[in-house]
């Protein structure tokens, strides 16, 4: 009998866990739907451009140091990592492909999203969860303002326009360090260092870096105000939110750049033989 | 035809409304109506539904069941941007305020002005933003930060952002808890001099005695999530229920005292040590 209780019990929880699941899996997409079209009409306003600009100084700008340092430091320690191999094949001159297409393809992109996901959304959830457990969310609806629109749609259309603009900035500096420590440090010729590095990358692997931009910033926006929108009582509901949030939107920029990765792939090997015939 | 006119406006009507979280039930069928320019009080013990209560009465909860009208028109199933139409005519005061700490307090009365007027004349902006202050006792502090106020000079802020698009309704939710007797009665006057100046009907949740009847038109008491009490002070005060009588006198439970009461609280912090 105790047995049977026992297994009934774990079916509920069961139960529960996917009642649960599916009724936060719902919530999200609900929210990010309205985030969407929120800011598409925010677009349209332009009463509301003082809010974005605003938000696009904190999440853009107030960025470029730490994407820019990281691209640095991402730059060179491929160029450290990768010199001994390359000089065992005697191939040493063809590092510049090797760090270039690495950074604007992959690194570059990756690593300024994971840093943009600790540092802006970080910070948006944890404004707006403090907003929330301070009932200041609920005052912009009492007002007759929606919150999303007001609170969401500035934050999310930032992210989705700087993401990119900052992955250049993180290429950028990439190259340059990378750059740095091959050429004057481990002592590279220069011309064949950029002549292999242009003849290996493409406009395409750059451009595919920064679309990958839009995707990053937009999981990043989307993932930090739900969890800021939606987070428990107290300073401790606020801290998991702000874990949640980081957490989350690391996972979907990995399975986002995964799944980019294939699309692109297979666009590339469809179509860029066509611009052969323009 | 004569006895119509005669009857008192209902301005806000509840209906069978039903309202609970999980498996715990918060309001339990409660139909209520509020008459116009009158100031109706809410009490009851902490966790009661009050604050739930009047949060449907501006959908910012909806009831599981029942209906919410407003003017004669139902609100509670309507799309939040209709909604929030219906808003603009309402304020809301919250519990800590909710002021936007973001924002200095001349921007936090503005916001909801700003949201909704196309601002063409920048000056009677200001001079709006001042009234509104002046109404509440807060000339210059328009440049402040909410960090920097008190929590009855919060609660002042909030008040004058709530009345900044002078609403026909007025919420408050627990307006004094928090506040020393002198700056309770403060709010208990802002509150009758709005009722006195513009006519607002109000709606407070409290579980100031001293401050209901003070204010009160009427008083309602909710308890276990049904209306509990509902008359004039008079009524309330000879009430011949005893859990009405326990409320406004303040009287603990019983259990609670028999639990109080019982032996086993004498252990030593030196017992721990060991």
């Amino acid at each position: 009998m105790s047995n049977g209780n026992g297994n009934s019990s774990l079916l509920a929880k069961f139960g529960a866990s996917v009642i649960e699941t599916i009724y936060h899996s719902g919530r999200f997409a609900r929210f990010q739907w309205a985030a969407i079209t929120a800011s598409c009409s925010v677009c349209l306003k332009p009463a509301m451009y003082p809010l974005i600009l605003n938000q696009m100084l904190a999440i853009g700008v107030r960025s470029v140091p730490v994407v820019a340092i990281t691209g640095a430091f991402v730059g060179m320690v491929l160029a450290i990592q990768a010199y001994d191999q390359l000089a065992g094949l005697g191939i040493e001159e063809h590092l510049g492909v090797l760090i270039n297409l690495s950074v604007v393809k992959e690194l570059g992109p990756v690593l300024a999203a994971v840093m943009l996901a600790g540092r802006v959304g970080g910070a948006l959830t944890a404004e707006l969860g403090t907003m929330n457990v301070t009932e200041q969310i609920l005052a912009v609806q009492s007002m007759g303002t929606n919150p999303i629109r007001y609170l969401v749609a500035p934050r999310w259309i930032a992210c989705l326009f700087l993401t990119p603009v900052l992955i250049i900035y993180g290429d950028f500096l990439g190259m340059l360090g990378g750059y740095l420590i091959s050429v004057p440090y481990l002592g590279i010729n220069n011309a064949a260092y950029w002549n292999f590095s242009a003849s290996g990358v493409e406009f395409w692997d750059i451009s595919i870096g920064i679309v990958k931009g839009f995707f990053f910033g937009v999981a990043i926006a989307g993932v930090s105000c739900y969890k800021g929108f939606h987070c428990k009582q107290g300073a401790q509901g606020v801290g998991e939110a702000c874990t949640e949030a980081f957490v989350g939107s690391f996972i979907i920029i990995l399975a986002i750049d995964f799944v980019l990765v294939v699309v692109s792939k297979a666009v590339y090997s469809s179509l860029w033989p066509l611009r052969m015939l323009l | 035809m004569e006895n119509k006119t005669s009857k008192p406006e209902e301005i806000i009507v509840l209906k069978n409304i039903n309202k609970s979280f999980g498996s715990n039930v918060v309001l339990d069928d409660i139909s209520l109506s509020f008459e116009k320019g009158k100031t109706t009080v809410i009490i009851g013990p902490s966790g009661c539904g009050k604050t739930v209560l009047i949060k449907h009465i501006i959908v910012l909860l909806r009831p599981d069941s029942g209906r919410v009208y407003f003017h004669n028109i139902r609100i509670d199933n309507m799309q939040e941007k209709q909604l929030d139409a219906i808003r603009t005519r309402m304020g809301f005061l919250f519990q800590g305020g909710a002021l936007f700490d973001s924002m200095n307090v001349y921007e936090n009365i503005v916001f909801p002005v700003r949201q909704h007027v196309k601002i063409k004349n920048r000056e009677k902006l200001h001079d709006l933003a001042r009234t509104k202050l002046a109404m509440v006792g807060m000339e210059g502090f328009a440049d402040a930060f909410p960090a920097k106020l008190s929590g009855g000079q919060k609660k002042r802020v909030a008040l004058a952002r709530a009345i900044a698009l002078s609403p026909e309704v007025i919420l408050y939710d627990e307006p004094t808890t928090g506040l020393d007797p002198i700056r309770s009665d403060v709010i208990n006057e802002l509150i009758l001099k709005l009722k006195r100046e513009l006519g607002v009907t109000s709606i407070v949740v409290t579980h100031d005695m001293t401050s209901a009847y003070k204010i009160a038109d009427r008083i309602i008491m909710l308890h276990d999530g049904k209306v509990a009490a509902d008359g004039n002070a008079d009524y309330i005060r000879n009430h011949s229920s005893p859990v009405v009588q326990q409320f406004i006198n303040g009287q603990a439970d019983e259990d609670d005292l028999r639990a109080l009461r019982a032996p086993g609280s004498d252990i030593k912090i030196s017992d721990i040590e060991q």
